[in-house]
C-alpha cells in the first residue's frame, strides 16, 4: 500500500513537470506565421531584428494559449494580432533598408599642389641655398595672389637615411620654407609646415635622378 | 514512512530538470540573459530577451512548465547570438 502511494506521488510530481512543447502548427497561426516567414525571407533577422524577434515571441505565446485551449480568448487573439502586426512591419522595414545600398564614401577631395620646383637646401640641413630665392619669391607672389587660400608647406626627403631621421629633416625644411614666406609678408594664420620624410616618394629612390625628384617642397593648398 | 520521504526527495532533487527550477530560478536565468547580452541588438539576442520576458511572466502566473520551456529557449537563442 505504502508503495502504490509511493509511486503515485511520484509519478504524479513528474508528470506535473512534464509540459507538451509549443506547437505553433495551429491553423489559427498560419497567417502569422507566413507572415514571418516572408519577412525572414527579406532579411528581417538582419535589418529589423527586434521587430521579427517580437513577431517570433508572441508566435510562440500565441501557441502556448492555443494549446491550453479557449482559456484566454482575448490574450490568443491579443497575441496573433501582436504577432502579425510585428512580421508585417519587419516586412516593411526589411524590404526598405536590406536593399538598400550604402552611402557611397564622399570621394577624398582633390589636394591642388603647388611644386616648388627649385627650392634646395645645404646637405642634411634646413638652410635655403641662395638658388632657391627665385622659386620662393615667386611663391611669395602667388600666395599673395591667391590671398584666400591657406596652405600647408611640405618638405619630402629621399630613403637614404633612417626614416626618423628623415621626417625630422623634412619637418626642420618645412618650418624654414614656412619661415621664409612669413618673414616676406605671408599671414603665419594662412600657413603650416609638415614633414612627411621619405614616406611619399614621387619617384624611384634607386637612381640618383629619382631621388633627387623625391627630395622636394610643395605647397598643398587647404 | 520517513525512508520513504526521503527517498521521494532525493528522487525529485536528482532530476536534472527539477533541480534546476529549484536551484537556479527563472528569474536568475532571466537576469543571465539580459547581462550577458547586454548592448547585442541581433535578431537572436533580441528574441531570447523576449522569450526570457514571457518565461518570467508565466512563472509569476504559476505556469512552470511553460516558463522553464520559454527560459531553455530563450538560453538556446542567447547562445545563438554570442551571450550565455
Amino acid at each position: 500500500m505504502m508503495k502504490f502511494g509511493f509511486l503515485a506521488i511520484v509519478t504524479a510530481l513528474l508528470s506535473a513537470c512534464a509540459t507538451t512543447p509549443l506547437d505553433i502548427q495551429h491553423s489559427e497561426l498560419d497567417e502569422a506565421r507566413a507572415l514571418i516567414a516572408k519577412a525572414k525571407a527579406a532579411g528581417a533577422e538582419r535589418c529589423a531584428p527586434k521587430l521579427q524577434a517580437k513577431a517570433v515571441a508572441d508566435l510562440y505565446m500565441a501557441a502556448h494559449e492555443y494549446s491550453e485551449g479557449n482559456v484566454h480568448p482575448q490574450e490568443q487573439a491579443d497575441l496573433v494580432a501582436s504577432s502579425t502586426k510585428a512580421a508585417k512591419k519587419a516586412y516593411r522595414t526589411a524590404k526598405n533598408n536590406c536593399g538598400a545600398k550604402p552611402k557611397p564614401k564622399p570621394k577624398p577631395k582633390k589636394v591642388e599642389v603647388i611644386a616648388l620646383k627649385g627650392v634646395y637646401f645645404e646637405t642634411n640641413s634646413d638652410t635655403l641655398t641662395a638658388a632657391s630665392v627665385v622659386t620662393l619669391n615667386n611663391a611669395v607672389t602667388t600666395l599673395q595672389k591667391r590671398a584666400s587660400i591657406r596652405v600647408e608647406v611640405a618638405a619630402h626627403t629621399d630613403s637614404r637615411g633612417s626614416a626618423v631621421y628623415n621626417r625630422d629633416l623634412s619637418n626642420r625644411r618645412a618650418n624654414s620654407v614656412m619661415n621664409y614666406l612669413i618673414e616676406h609678408g605671408i599671414n603665419a594664420a594662412r600657413l603650416s609646415a609638415k614633414g612627411y620624410g621619405e614616406a611619399s616618394p614621387i619617384a624611384d629612390n634607386a637612381t640618383v635622378a629619382g631621388r633627387a625628384e623625391n627630395r622636394r617642397v610643395e605647397l598643398r593648398v587647404q | 514512512m520517513l525512508r520513504w520521504f526521503m527517498l521521494t526527495v532525493l528522487i525529485l532533487v536528482a532530476s536534472p530538470a527539477f533541480a534546476a527550477s529549484i536551484f537556479n530560478g527563472v528569474e536568475n536565468r532571466s537576469q543571465a540573459i539580459y547581462a550577458d547580452l547586454k548592448g547585442n541588438n541581433s535578431y537572436h539576442a533580441h528574441l531570447a530577451r523576449k522569450l526570457a520576458a514571457h518565461a518570467v511572466e508565466e512563472k509569476r502566473q504559476s505556469d512552470i512548465g511553460v516558463a522553464r520551456q520559454l527560459m531553455d529557449m530563450a538560453e538556446e537563442h542567447a547562445r545563438k547570438a554570442g551571450g550565455q
